[in-house]
């Protein structure tokens, strides 16, 4: 078994090292440092190894490290009593995950490849990396519990106690789940009961809101029952030898068929129309010819996939807005608290506008509804073309995009007016600073996209250059949201800053797109 | 060695895929199945490799008068879009391979032999599997199951998509492989399973029936098999 585990985890880091090789020769300068055949070279994949190594240490740590800093802070939220509640929710947390975090019966592609590809002992691959994940399991929850344990001035033994409540409970759920599938042919949890496990686990977690914290007796009582029900469980996983039989089950479709089939539902969900979307109007189509009526049909036709979500922020906004208005007029005296929230978090309002700005989506849409199959003909390829299109596109992009920054452009200002505290030369400047960052990243996205074109027929991203450009984007409005600035200053920087990133892009797309703008 | 299948019946809901299906196949032989598009030719393959529950039947593999259940581990998959761990260059592939069935593969090669098996050069050995074209991830399929010696070897149209050289070696290979073993494979291509196959079998009206060629000549067997598939009661 021990063999089994090494052997896997070996091929594990290869496939991850392999793949951090292919990213450095897809990107951009790098690629042209890097000539050489670096899957060959050892010594530099040792190297590539042991960063990988620990960076899922870091990343292990992280995920932990944040899983149990959410419990301690709803339980410093929630009650007095801290340390009861985090036992509380660490107890509640560890039930909830007893079911719906079973690994045994999960599939995953690194599964597909070792049981189905390599025709690994199934048996021995999913205990070892099953009793593998509980040993790093009890060790990190061990070294977070001793850190808030001793926060929280909690004798530090009860850190061995908890971890091995959280071990016990784990590998009787695991068996369970096994023996269920064994029994029904089915998996215990169906979608719905999932939810209901997780929405009943949350409420219960939050029971010592009303004063309701179960005792350490609780605990102490399920941990001597799954004391007792782990010799069995560990004995049944052991006995149990069909692993394989189950995996291929419950991975029916197979590795090919989950592919196929995620191509497949993008490819309905983009292409899926509408029945009322199909019928268009044709006051709208009036006068227009060519690639202006070749760009009204197309926009026309996914009306409903282009405008709902825009139309669904615009609501949300409108009603969290309203409901803002409410208080401030209900409750005067808060109008200072909301007054200065608002007012330390204007950047956030560039977070906002690329969170809410469907300008991927459309892209999406454009490419493989229309672009992917077009681009085979020569005619579609012509620079005049390519710009004309470009020209109504973004219009339209534009036009969808500022649904929801209106009702945010007219809102925020006017809840920051009707707090009084506000002039009126820095309401225009917000109003025209949330339109202007949505066009530009309406703008922004159809740019990335006729400059790197990165979608392959199958509708997957080929290109690492346009990941990292987002990626970068991502990075650069979190980064605004963590500098505080003269709100005016901030404005008038953005609005400068999004006319000349419009200008020099829209210079580039002259020049560069006949070229880029292909299928890869 | 024998294939018995023996009332095998696949349905979907209420809709009827494989009726009770009783078959024998032999070793030495490569079996041509063909069928109409949702005849069920997938669908008999994922019951016979157990990856969909059957509503009832079985299969039994017969060796020298010993009987036993057909094992998942009896039977090698090739699949049409063949499906490989893109991040391993081919090498790693096959060396993990080797070293994870060491026990069970009888007369191991080195690893050079086995790429000269399917012709692939120390370049492209070294390229990951993602970079690898249809053709030879398609090879590479192959070989790993020709390593792992199944006794029953499932092919989906192995061959669609594949440029004539590559069909060729193929083909050959196949051909080397049917000695000790049973060979299933599925094709649209009526000319391919003529060329290739030893027996042509068609899924129909929910049933696997053998098309016997006796003293027809190539034309009047092909009149014979179209006539066949297109005396379907359910399409």
């Amino acid at each position: 078994m021990i063999n089994a585990l090494k052997l896997s985890l070996r091929i594990d880091f290869n496939y991850a090292v392999n793949s951090f090789i292919y990213m450095i020769k897809k990107t951009p300068i790098l690629r042209n440092i890097i000539t050489s055949n670096l899957y060959e070279k050892d010594g530099f994949k040792t190297f590539i190894r042991i960063l990988g190594v620990i960076c899922t240490s870091i990343r292990l740590l992280l995920f932990r490290g944040f899983y149990f800093i959410i419990i301690y802070n709803i339980s410093r939220l929630i009650h007095h009593n801290t340390s009861q509640t985090f036992f509380h929710i660490f107890f509640i947390f560890s039930i909830m995950g007893m079911f719906i975090n079973t690994s045994i019966l999960s599939t995953s592609r690194k599964k597909n490849i070792s049981i189905l590809l390599f025709k690994m002992d199934a048996k021995k691959f999913i205990l070892s990396h099953y009793y593998f994940s509980l040993i790093i399991d009890f060790i990190l929850n061990n070294i977070f519990l001793l850190m808030i344990l001793s926060m929280l001035k909690v004798p530090i033994s009860i850190s061995i106690f908890l971890s091995l409540f959280s071990l016990l409970s784990k590998n009787t759920g695991e068996a369970l789940s096994v023996w269920y599938y064994q029994k029904n042919n089915q998996k215990l949890l169906t979608e719905k009961i999932y939810f209901l496990i997780i929405i009943l686990g949350l409420l219960i977690s939050l029971l010592p809101i009303v004063d309701i914290i179960f005792s350490y007796r609780i605990i102490l009582l399920f941990t001597l029952i799954f004391g007792i029900t782990a010799t069995p469980s560990f004995i049944y996983l052991l006995k149990v030898n069909n692993y394989k039989m189950i995996y291929k089950k419950i991975n029916a479709l197979s590795f090919q068929m989950q592919q196929i089939n995620t191509e497949q539902s993008v490819r309905q969900f983009m292409v899926d129309l509408r029945d009322q979307d199909r019928e268009i109007n044709p006051k709208k189509l009036k006068g227009k010819k060519g690639y202006d009526l070749f760009n009204t049909i197309f926009f026309e036709r996914h009306r409903y996939l282009l405008l709902r979500s825009s139309k669904l922020f615009a609501i949300v906004s409108a009603t969290l807005i309203v409901i803002t208005i409410i208080i401030i007029i209900e409750y005067p005296k808060d109008q200072l608290l909301i007054y200065n929230f608002l007012k330390e978090h204007i950047s956030f309002l560039i977070l906002l506008m690329y969170f809410i700005n469907r300008g991927e989506i459309v892209t999406q849409a454009m490419f493989f509804n229309c672009d992917h199959a077009m681009l085979t003909f020569n005619l579609y390829k012509n620079p005049k073309v390519i710009l004309e299109l470009f020209k109504r596109r973004v219009n339209t992009l534009i036009k969808i995009n500022l649904i929801p920054a209106i009702v945010i452009a007219i809102g925020f200002p006017l809840i920051l007016s009707l707090t009084g505290r506000v002039a009126v030369l820095e309401c225009i400047c917000i109003f025209t600073l949330v339109i202007f960052v949505s066009i530009f990243f309406s703008v922004h996205y159809l740019v990335i996209y006729y400059l790197l074109q990165p979608y392959s027929r199958e509708m997957k991203i080929k290109s690492p250059t346009y990941s990292l450009v987002n990626v970068a984007t991502y990075f650069c409005c979190y980064m605004l949201t963590k500098i505080h600035f003269n709100s005016i200053l901030f404005c008038i920087t953005v609005i400068f800053f999004t006319i000349l990133y419009v200008f020099i892009s829209l210079r580039l797309i002259y020049k560069k797109s006949p070229t880029t703008f292909k299928i890869k | 060695m024998k294939l018995e299948v023996t009332n095998l019946t696949k349905k979907y809901g209420k809709k009827v895929i494989l009726n009770n299906v009783s078959f024998t196949f032999e070793e030495g032989k490569i079996y041509g199945l063909i069928g109409r598009n949702g005849a069920g030719k997938t669908t008999f393959f994922n019951c016979m490799n157990r990856d969909i529950d059957i509503d009832s039947g079985d299969f039994k593999i017969i060796d020298k008068k010993i009987e036993k259940n057909l094992e998942e581990s009896d039977i090698g998959y090739v699949l049409s879009t063949p499906i490989v761990p893109e991040f391993l260059t081919g090498k790693e592939f096959l060396q993990f391979f080797l070293e994870i069935n060491k026990d069970q593969i009888k007369k191991q090669k080195t690893i050079e032999e086995y790429f000269n098996l399917v012709k692939l050069n120390q370049e492209d050995q070294n390229k990951l599997l993602k970079e690898y074209s249809h053709g030879m991830r398609n090879k590479m399929q192959m070989l790993i199951n020709f390593i792992a010696d199944s006794k029953v070897l499932l092919l989906d149209e192995p061959l669609t998509s594949l440029d004539v050289v590559v069909q060729d070696d193929m083909k050959k290979l196949f051909r080397t492989m049917k000695k000790d073993h049973i060979i299933i494979f599925s094709t649209h291509i009526l000319e391919l399973a003529l060329d290739l196959c030893d027996e042509i079998i068609i899924l129909n009206n929910q049933k696997i029936e053998l098309i016997e060629k006796k003293n027809l000549n190539t034309k009047s067997y092909k009149d014979k098999i179209i006539r066949a598939l297109k005396d379907t009661r359910n399409d």
